[in-house]
């Protein structure tokens, strides 16, 4: 309302900052031309690594920092961590006012949104630097098509996050029944990705079980907490089934169904197994309320993600050479149900981003279980 | 005009009564006014209401009824401090931030998932303190070093933010293990949820501050005008200070029962509350200006808000469609509402 001209005007400053720090950026891309982005690989010692991550607070990203925190502590390297504080524009002044100090940078970023991809890559690029991005990419921005120094997009394949969140619901309702879910942001690739494979696995293999309706709670667990109060009030005990395409958006709307008294007949699934999760699944939490879980961790991501941009930053690869599936990666994730969870502790262990550190340099960002390269060269599609 | 002329010739005392009776109709005009401006805003309400019952025969029953009043809860706490700060002409941005460190603060010294078995009250009255100090701040930079409010509580929402961060720290999240606490915000007491109580009697609280204390009435001076207030040596420092620790605490209060809710400790526990909260408190026609309105228009303010948003998921309206149908609804329904205040707002600038 009458906040609108101060938040236009906080807008515009914001502009401005961006303006100068991309102007900054514009000297050091001259100053680095000398030595040349194509000058050859960067010398070990000139290396810093920079995490970008959307948030400090959702476990995920905190896990996305310790990988960070580990490669660079194996490679004895220098790491800047930036917290986007959620927002594109917090993301793109950080990470521009990082490049404009004329380092060489070696960045994993986990986007906020699809459409800071471009822009990110254009800095880093000027910059000389190498960057591989995490989640999120418009479909048709190819690392192929921009260069070296976008030396990968890479992301854990959420249809197959969808059908293996799809296949432990109907199991557990024996084939029938009614689901809500949960989407994140609504425009997120990664979480549409996750709902068609979702819908698709019901359609195919489920076909008795109805999907009562979708509420976007925005990757946020007090929201879906909020949303999973009115679908309770709407369909009541018709609910038999909760998806959510996270573990954090689960957490919220768990909660609403303990509140509501309806937890012990309702089945849950959701991406990420998030330690708290992890938890409530082995104390048989809601009468084993949570049925199934995707596995993949935060740390792996990011220490895959900078370990690809290193090899490319030393010349260990050559990124222009690389078949495209390791330019557009899918790395596996693991369906885990109650039964299968204990395989996956070692992974949490103190000490475990280090040892997934140590295999990922002596194996390779492809091949490192457990998540290895399963597929990729361009965007995700139905199968 | 020659009668007139005639009255007025006459030697004895001057006829009083035309302009008694011009005053006791402005007067009537004025508490009819006063009265129709809620009123327009209930009869939107009501409407609301009707249709959305007509949609979904759900939308009116008991269950849903102790759902949008939980809902409303927390929002109706923070916003009576919102209020109280909007009454005076200023602006607290800072509830977010707030209400995520009272709440981790709360969380972290209450029985929780991450270890230690809590300090009971004390972790009240702990929260509310760190709520205090914020509010405190708040209203000393606000007031002795004459910033913006705007400017200082937008600053405070990020302390209050990163001081819930770096408690949160890395590890995972902080659940209350303690099942009296779990799931306290929405049981019911004599039929209504627990929240609602406290939000009751904080909205009471409110309304005996605004009337009957003198906070209360040198902040509407304030807010109508602070050189007269000054110059009638009211204590306009103090009271400044004092609403803005008041608006804290009570965004500290809804941090700790928003934690609650969630069962879980997350500096973002208020996020995207303070877009509820202001315009609750302007649409229930508390002038942004200052000096106007009233603690009872807002509770009329978040219950519109709360009842179209779980209106529109309950008859089923297109996720896609629903911002946009949310807003078109709410826009209408402050066009009919506030339709005779429409030059008092005081937003329309």
């Amino acid at each position: 309302m009458s906040l609108t001209p101060q938040r236009s005007r906080a807008g515009r400053f914001a502009a401005l900052a961006a303006v100068a720090s991309l102007a900054l950026v514009g000297c050091t891309t001259t100053a680095g031309e000398s030595t040349g982005e194509d000058a050859g690989p960067i010398a070990k010692e000139d290396i810093v690594l920079v995490a970008s991550v959307i948030n400090t607070t959702n476990p995920y990203f905190i896990a996305n920092i310790e990988g960070a925190e580990a490669l660079a502590e194996e490679l004895d390297l220098p790491l800047e961590i930036v917290d986007s504080e959620g927002s594109s524009q917090t993301e793109i002044s950080k990470i521009q006012a990082i490049l404009a100090q004329g380092k060489k940078v070696v960045m994993f970023v986990n986007t906020v949104a699809s459409s800071d991809t471009p822009t990110i890559v254009d800095a880093v690029k000027r910059a000389g630097g190498y960057v591989s991005i995490w989640w999120n990419k418009p479909d048709e921005f190819e690392p192929w098509d921009q260069g070296d120094n976008f030396v990968a997009f890479q992301k854990h394949p959420g249809i197959e996050s969808g059908r293996c969140n799809a296949q432990a619901i109907g199991d557990a309702l024996g084939g029938k029944g009614n689901v809500v879910m949960f989407p994140g942001v609504a425009d997120s690739t990664t979480s549409q990705t996750r709902v068609v494979g979702f819908k698709a696995e019901m359609e195919e293999n489920y076909p008795d079980i109805k999907i009562l309706e979708e509420q976007p709670s925005n990757w946020d667990p007090v929201l879906a907490n909020q949303n999973a109060r009115d679908l309770i009030a709407k369909y009541g005990d018709e609910i038999d089934g909760v998806w959510s395409a996270d573990d954090g958006m689960q957490l919220g709307a768990l909660q609403a169904f303990e509140d509501a008294g309806l937890l012990e007949q309702v089945k849950f699934a959701s991406d990420g197994l998030y330690p708290d999760t992890v938890k409530l699944m082995q104390e048989g939490y809601g009468d084993d309320a949570i049925v199934g879980e995707t596995f993949h961790r935060g740390y792996m991501a990011s220490a895959i993600g900078l370990y690809t941009a290193y090899l490319a930053a030393t010349g260990e690869i050559d990124p222009s050479e690389l078949p495209k599936e390791k330019r557009t990666s899918f790395f596996d994730i693991k369906c885990v149900t109650p039964d299968t969870l204990d395989e996956y502790a070692q992974y949490d262990e103190p000490g475990a981003p280090a040892a997934f550190v140590k295999q990922l340099i002596e194996n390779g960002p492809w091949d490192t279980e457990p998540a290895t390269l399963v597929g990729g060269g361009g965007p995700e599609v139905l199968d | 005009m020659a009668q007139r002329n005639q009255t007025l010739d006459r030697p004895v005392g001057i006829d009083t009564t035309a302009i008694r009776v011009r005053e006791h109709s402005i007067e009537r005009r004025a508490r009819f006014r006063s009265a129709s401006e809620p009123l327009g805003l209930l009869i939107a309400l009501v409407i609301l209401l009707i249709v959305f019952s007509l949609l979904n025969d759900r939308f009116l029953t008991v269950g849903n009824a102790q759902n949008i009043l939980t809902q409303a809860s927390i929002p109706l706490i923070v916003a009576v401090g919102a209020t109280l700060v909007i009454l005076l002409g200023s602006i607290d941005l800072s509830v977010e931030g707030v209400m995520g460190a009272a709440g981790m603060t709360w969380i972290l010294l209450t029985a929780n998932s991450r270890g230690g078995e809590g300090i009971g009250l004390w972790a009240w009255v702990i929260a509310l303190g760190v709520a205090l100090v914020l509010g405190l701040v708040n209203g000393l930079i606000f007031t002795a070093l004459k910033v913006p409010s705007f400017i200082v509580t937008l600053g405070m929402w990020y302390v209050g933010l990163g001081f819930a961060t770096i408690l949160y720290g890395r590890d995972l999240f902080p659940r209350l293990t303690d099942p009296a606490l779990t799931g306290w915000t929405s049981k019911l007491t004599l039929g209504l949820p627990n929240a609602f109580w406290v939000a009751l009697l904080v909205i009471a609280l409110g309304i005996a501050v605004v009337r009957y204390t003198r906070v209360g009435r040198v902040a509407l001076a304030v807010g109508n005008s602070e050189t007269i207030a000054r110059s009638a040596g009211l204590p306009a420092f103090r009271v400044k200070v004092a609403v803005f620790a008041i608006a804290a605490v009570l965004s500290g209060l809804g941090g700790i029962l928003a934690t609650i809710q969630l069962d879980i400790g997350s500096p973002n526990v208020g996020s995207g509350l303070l877009f509820v909260v202001i315009p609750a408190v302007v649409i229930g026609g508390t002038n942004l200006g200052g000096g106007k309105g009233g603690i009872l228009r807002t509770v009329l303010g978040v219950f519109l808000l709360t009842v179209l948003n779980n209106g529109l998921i309950l008859s089923g309206v297109d996720t896609s469609w629903q911002s946009a149908v949310s807003g078109a609804i709410l826009v209408t329904a402050i066009v009919f509402a506030a339709w005779s205040q429409r030059d008092r707002l005081g937003v329309a600038k």
